[in-house]
């Protein structure tokens, strides 16, 4: 907090020295109204720090003053000479304590000294014409006061020695600093190097070790220049809370822990807008109002507590509330109607899974979008944020209990611990933070095998994907004596991976800088290095070799079997099987393989014709099974493929995904139904998708293919439309089209677009596609009425083929 | 009069010239250690003192093909957007006013060069084909956009 006081107080003195030019100007024109905002805002500015800082007193004035301000500026109250003096007495007031507080004195003017300003400030408002006399006499008063303040002063000054000093750098210059220093430590190297090859002189060598060790000392101090107390972060943070609550009819008790927790400045710039958007979501969507918490059985005011705190080489700050916790249901609804899982994925996801969609673009779960937050963009935005700068983020949520996001960033940007891995005659340099473990590959602990391809490397029973650096960055392999050295690396993106190298050469403290764009579009470097030898180095990118690898990853993985770390053989024992109810409630199950996608169907999209059932989706027509008992409301379907047959198969509901053996615990053969298997102490009925689509088949009169095409004939070659839009809609939905009346070709069907331009001489349905919107019938279709026309269509085909 | 002060220096033996406001100094690099699965340009890094350089081979961003280069070849260093890159340059003559300023380019010049010469510059009564070092820094595909 002294840090943040000692800046508020700089803030403001400094503000008042630019100011008191314009001072003296408005005491020369007080009808010169310009000057009015810059005075607001001096005002405005301090009320708003001093009212998280606890300075009640600065308040107090600071708001007197600019009620006054705010008077004059709509024009109820002229800034006559009386307004102007006790405005700027106040000011004065301000800044003699500011300079106090600055100095540690705080009684160096009495505050009962303040209502005599404060009356000078009302009574110009209440009486604008005859105060100059009072207000001469308050203002005598204050000079007299201040002068009591100017004797002061050299105690004062005293004062100011000893509280620490500080003056401001630009960044710029420390950089330049560390660039300087880094340069020693190189000049260092190369004069050790050359000692090395001379005869030994102990008399040079002490006054190296000496010159040695100071720059060793003189690069620890540069760096700690660039850390901060994370109380910076914190800075903003009272106030937008206490500003936003008041926004949102909420009452929030804010608690921050952990500001004395020191971190790289540059962090903590590139934290503050994470950290923002958090907080801003925890109070919009997290915390509830104070009517709902009291039926919640909680206190009317939500708890925000934001905890810094060091591990390792990690910050880590946790944002946690109480309030209501992530609607799991609606994420994951959105993330349906979004198409980011289908239906059959949404049911496998777990818990954790549901949480990690809220990183998804486009998922805000607030019913509205509020000014606040919940624009869209959002946690997707945090979480790239974090990982950009090699941190990560997790979520915890208990719904109705309340939300947890911790953020781990790593303690700097620019000096992090890493390893020096050799590979194929190259050295890079790998994060330490990314590294759980490094193993010899012939160590007893690690089993490797290689199935289909993919390399699996089993460390104490857990399976890894092993990838070798070599493969990855396209290097020759080099024969060594020993053994190959295993890393197991944790990465952002995915789960844990195995990097074979060569050798892990050694462990340094690295300062790292920022990879040119060329460099960093390969993919796998997260940025460039120079070790003490000199010989620039590239930073792995413990993701991006992950990704490139084709690894695994967390987004891929979901819908597989939870823990996705089961090895490979053990998952081929068993296969997945959709768990669905049929539309009578049976519960049944169907190999998943063969589910293609779950699809919500409306009543409309469903079209029976002869006994047979279709359903229309994207202009296509499925043969459908279960659709015989009509149906009247939304359904699901489950889109079922096998090669390029597809049928849609109507159900009640999609209940679960789950692992089945492949082989039936009883065969039954009758039907539908393949079988028996048992799940739990239930035995559920295996669907046979060869029987379905069998019966499909046979449902459309023999015909091999399920779809039956539709030979279409346009008449009229010439009619643009027909040939140039209609014929290419037709071909796309798998129809066979000939254009213009050709000789021998028999069709299902004849489209034309006039009335009467077709004669009806043969038993070939005719279809007119009117431009007239109204065009209703059988036989004629608005022509823009894509879904009608082809539905009509395979309506006339399926009726011609029965 | 900054403007028309120009490095000259030669490229696969084409004179060329590049704005001396573009460019920080000429070395002569010392090792360059090579990057993988990066474009055949990006030679690789090189320290200069405390900074690291991204090296560029020029002639191979234009003619594809790599520039043999001796032990301790000759660089244009250059910061572009806060980095700071190399160009490998074969030779370099001078770095001197040019009174005509940049001329547009006369005769067509071959599809090698032309994405990359702006103008003519004039020095010594031979002309110099003008590059930009920025075009050379730029990943390939936004080079392509840009094009």
């Amino acid at each position: 907090m002294d840090e943040i006081l000692a800046e508020f107080i700089a803030e403001t003195l400094e503000t008042l020295e630019v100011l008191s030019g314009e001072v003296v100007a408005w005491e020369a024109d007080p009808t010169d109204g310009s000057r009015l905002d810059a005075f607001f805002r001096f005002f405005h500015t301090v009320k708003g720090s001093c009212g998280f800082l606890n300075l009640p007193r600065f308040e107090r004035l600071a708001h007197a003053a600019e009620d006054v301000l705010a008077a004059v500026r709509r024009g109820e109250r002229k800034a006559d000479p009386a307004t102007v003096t006790a405005v700027l007495a106040v000011m004065d007031r301000i800044g003699a304590l500011a300079r106090g507080i600055g100095d540690g004195e705080d009684a160096a003017v009495p505050e009962a000294a303040d209502d005599a300003l404060l009356d000078a400030l009302v009574e110009g408002a209440s009486c604008p014409v005859d105060t100059e006399a009072t207000v001469a006499a308050q203002v005598d008063e204050m000079v007299v006061e201040l002068e009591t303040n100017a004797d002061l002063n050299p105690s004062a000054r005293v004062g100011r020695e000893r509280a620490p000093r500080t003056i401001r750098l630009p960044l710029a210059l420390i950089d330049q600093l560390m660039n300087g220093i880094s340069d020693m430590v190189l000049a260092r190297n190369d004069l050790a190097r050359k000692m090395r090859d001379r005869e030994a002189d102990p008399e040079l060598e002490s006054s190296f070790e000496r010159l040695s060790a100071n720059v060793a000392d003189l690069r620890d101090m540069i760096s700690k220049t660039r850390m901060q107390r994370v109380d910076r972060l914190y800075a903003a943070i009272p106030r937008m809370v206490r500003d936003l609550s008041r926004d949102l009819n909420k009452k929030v008790s804010l608690e921050l822990d952990g500001g004395d927790v020191e971190m790289d400045r540059e962090m903590i710039e590139m934290v503050v807008d994470p950290l923002t958007h958090i907080v801003r979501n925890s109070l919009d969507h997290g915390i509830e109002e104070p009517a709902d918490r009291k039926t919640a059985g909680k206190g009317e005011a939500g708890l925000l507590r934001i905890v810094a705190r060091q591990s390792g080489n990690q910050i880590v700050i946790e944002i946690a509330d109480d309030g209501r916790g992530i609607n799991r249901v609606a994420l994951v609804e959105k993330a349906i109607k979004v198409g980011l899982v289908t239906p059959a994925e949404a049911v496998a996801l777990t818990d954790d899974d549901k949480l990690q969609l809220i990183f998804h673009p486009g998922l805000s779960t607030a019913a509205e979008v509020t000014a606040v937050s919940g624009r869209g963009v959002g946690m997707d935005v945090v979480r790239a944020n974090i990982e950009q700068i090699g941190g990560v983020i997790g979520i915890e949520s208990i719904v109705g209990r309340g939300t947890t996001i911790t953020m781990r960033v790593p303690l700097t940007l620019t000096i992090i611990p890493g390893l020096i891995v050799q590979s194929g005659g190259h050295y890079f340099a790998m994060p330490r933070g990314n590294v759980i473990e490094l193993l010899h590959q012939n160590s007893s602990m690690v089993a490797i095998e290689e199935i289909g391809g993919a390399r699996i490397a089993t460390i104490r029973g857990e399976a890894y994907s092993l990838v070798d650096i070599e493969d990855v960055l396209g290097l020759t392999r080099t024969a060594i004596k020993g053994p190959r050295t295993l890393m197991v690396i944790r990465s952002s993106v995915g789960q844990p991976y195995v990097l074979g190298v060569e050798q892990v050469e050694s462990n340094e403290e690295l300062v790292i800088r920022p990879a040119s764009p060329l460099v960093t579009s390969a993919g796998v470097f997260a940025g460039m290095t120079l070790p003490d030898n000199g010989q620039p180095m590239l930073l792995l990118d413990a993701a991006g070799i992950a990704q490139s690898a084709k690894l695994p990853l967390r987004d891929a993985q979901r819908g597989i079997v939870a823990g996705g770390r089961t090895p490979a053989v053990a998952r081929e024992e068993t296969m997945q099987a959709l768990l669905f109810a049929e539309r009578d409630g049976a519960r049944r199950l169907i190999p998943l393989a063969i589910v293609d996608r779950v699809e919500d169907v409306e009543p409309d999209q469903v079209a029976t014709s002869n006994g047979r059932a279709f359903v229309r989706i994207e202009g296509k027509l499925f043969p459908a099974l279960n659709a015989a008992a009509g149906v009247a409301e939304p359904i699901k379907s489950l889109r079922l493929h096998a090669g390029h047959e597809v049928l849609c198969y109507l159900i009640g509901d999609v209940l679960d995904i789950i692992d089945v053996p492949p082989r039936l615990d009883v065969s039954l053969n009758e039907g539908r139904v393949a079988g028996l298997v048992m799940v739990g102490t239930q035995q559920i009925e295996m669907l046979d998708p060869f029987a379905l689509f069998a019966e499909a088949a046979r449902g459309s009169g023999g015909d091999a293919s399920a779809v039956r095409p539709v030979h279409c004939l346009i008449a009229d070659a010439n009619d643009a439309w027909l040939s140039g839009i209609l014929a290419p809609l037709l071909r796309q939905a798998g129809h066979e089209v000939t254009i213009g009346a050709g000789g021998d070709v028999s069709p299902d069907i004849i489209l034309c677009s006039g009335a009467g331009d077709m004669a009806a001489e043969s038993d070939v349905p005719v279809l007119t596609l009117s431009d007239d919107a109204g065009a209703t019938g059988a036989d004629a279709i608005y022509r823009y009425d894509r879904d009608r026309i082809m539905a009509r269509i395979a309506e006339l085909a399926a009726r011609r083929a029965a | 009069m900054t403007d028309n002060l120009f490095l000259f220096a030669s490229i696969a033996g084409t004179p060329v010239a590049i704005r001396a406001s573009e460019i920080e100094a000429v070395v002569r690099l010392g090792d360059i250690v090579p990057i993988q699965r990066v474009p055949a340009h990006v030679r690789g890094l090189a320290a200069l003192r405390s900074r690291v350089l991204t090296v560029i081979d020029i002639e191979s961003r234009i003619f594809g093909r790599a520039m043999s280069i001796d032990r301790r070849p000759l660089a244009v260093v250059s910061d572009v957007a806060a980095h700071t890159y190399g160009l490998l340059v074969e030779t370099v003559s001078d770095i001197c006013e040019a009174s005509s300023g940049v001329q547009p380019i006369q005769g067509r010049i071959d599809r090698y060069w032309a994405p990359f010469a702006t103008g003519l510059v004039e020095r010594e009564g031979r002309s110099h084909l003008l590059l930009s070092v920025a075009d050379f820094v730029n990943t390939p595909s936004t080079a392509a956009k840009a094009a």
